[in-house]
């Protein structure tokens, strides 16, 4: 579920950089890379080198168009940009970035545009109910069956039985034959 | 967010054992497993580690981790430090084997319904088998980490083992009890909801022991013991 993100903050006080730094921190769905950037100069430099994929930057320490150039001289074309907002911005100097925070959102908010910017969709996952077919798998490996047995008996492939088992276990967060034959009493799937 | 007030910063010798723990209650398994009662009235952390004959920097060392998560950097540690983190690390074991884990399955066993006969034998079933991989963990400490400790501490090095070869092994123990709460929680049919909260609580909060545990050995236990192999080739 939770997608890697490297996200660069460039931002002169170390005190907004380390307070954006723990509300990340408490975005849970996330797992989040951090790069800080506290010295202006290094800016380029550190960004062509690390290649983030999402830029927070203080919009009034550097110009506009950065992170425009940013993009194409390290072929960065993915990143995004975020302005982080002291105070109120003009809307053309905003233009120039994927979206805004301020320092006076919540974690909430910050969290929602992040989503938004990587279109991490948390309901796209596989649906959580499981399918026949893995139903039927779920049922010969309570029995104590192997793959190589399952496989046979369901005339399919190891492999195809190999990916039903990770799907399961993906799906009900229960790895252990030993989990599964609960499962499988609780939900009558088998009747032993 | 939970209103809480917390110290800022690590406990020192000087604080009040008493602050610990009240500010911090898991800390009430530390004190046990260094071996030290309550009823240590208004003293100072240092006094009550005096008088318990307990190391007082691998106490703080130890609660200051676990408080804090972060780990205090060059941190240099004696031979007494290493002896009373084993002892800390020995107890906690006989805690989770002799204790813990068996009253868990005491009340896993209240709490089931004996209307679902099968899948309370699954259950428990499952429960031993996990048990019984928490036992060969920590017997794989006791008796291959712990001695080869103990003869480093005596200064002898062995060729054939050095804590990196623990380092790789040490996986986490918690994540199958987990697994069973999370198979209670959602597909357990409703019945006595009161016995079940209760070992649930137990279980959440006996994971978060043993993750705890693991986390003392890798962050504190496991660099002492390189600094010791240092230490005992350049002798």
């Amino acid at each position: 579920m939770s997608k890697k993100i490297r996200v660069a903050i460039a931002e002169p006080s170390e005190i907004l950089r380390a307070g954006i730094i723990d509300v990340l921190k408490r975005i849970n769905a996330l797992d989040i890379y951090i790069i800080e950037i506290a010295d202006m100069n290094q800016l380029e430099c550190v960004l062509c080198k690390y290649t983030p994929d999402l830029f927070i930057i203080n919009p009034t320490v550097t110009e506009p168009r950065l992170t425009g150039k940013v993009r194409t001289l390290c072929g960065n074309n993915k990143m995004k940009s975020v302005a982080l907002l002291h105070s109120l911005a003009d809307s053309h100097t905003l233009e120039h970035y994927d979206d805004s925070v301020s320092i006076y959102d919540s974690a909430e908010q910050i969290r929602n545009k992040i989503i938004k910017l990587f279109d991490v969709d948390q309901h796209k996952d596989i649906p959580k109910e499981l399918s026949k077919r893995e139903k039927d798998i779920i049922v010969e490996v309570v029995k104590g069956l192997t793959n190589k047995q399952i496989a046979d008996k369901l005339f399919i492939s190891v492999h195809t039985v190999m990916t039903h088992r990770k799907n399961i276990a993906a799906k009900l967060q229960i790895h252990s034959p030993s989990g599964l034959t609960i499962y499988a009493i609780l939900n009558n799937l088998v009747d032993l | 967010m939970t209103e809480k007030i917390y110290k800022l910063g690590k406990y020192t010798p000087a604080d009040s054992m008493s602050d610990l723990i009240c500010n911090n209650y898991p800390m009430l398994l530390v004190l046990s497993r260094f071996g030290i009662s309550l009823g240590f009235g208004e003293k100072t952390i240092r006094e009550v580690c005096h008088q318990n004959n307990v190391d007082e920097q691998t106490f703080l060392a130890v609660v200051n981790l676990l408080i804090s998560s972060n780990r205090e950097e060059n941190q240099d540690f004696g031979n007494r430090s290493i002896q009373c983190l084993l002892d800390y690390l020995h107890n906690s074991h006989s805690y989770f084997l002799d204790f813990r884990l068996p009253s868990i399955r005491q009340k896993l066993l209240s709490a089931l319904d004996i209307h679902h006969d099968n899948a309370t034998k699954a259950i428990i079933r499952f429960y031993d088998l996990y048990v019984e991989q928490v036992h060969t963990h920590m017997e794989y400490e006791e008796t291959t980490v712990f001695p080869y400790v103990r003869s480093l501490l005596s200064g002898i090095k062995r060729g054939d083992y050095n804590i990196r070869v623990f380092c790789r092994q040490h996986d986490n123990i918690e994540s199958k009890l987990s697994e069973l709460k999370n198979i209670l929680i959602k597909y357990y049919p409703p019945g006595n909801a009161d016995e079940l909260n209760s070992v649930l609580f137990d279980i959440f909060a006996c994971a978060s022991d043993l993750a705890s545990h693991n986390f003392i050995e890798d962050n504190l236990f496991v660099p002492m013991i390189s600094q010791l192999e240092l230490n005992v080739k350049k002798l």
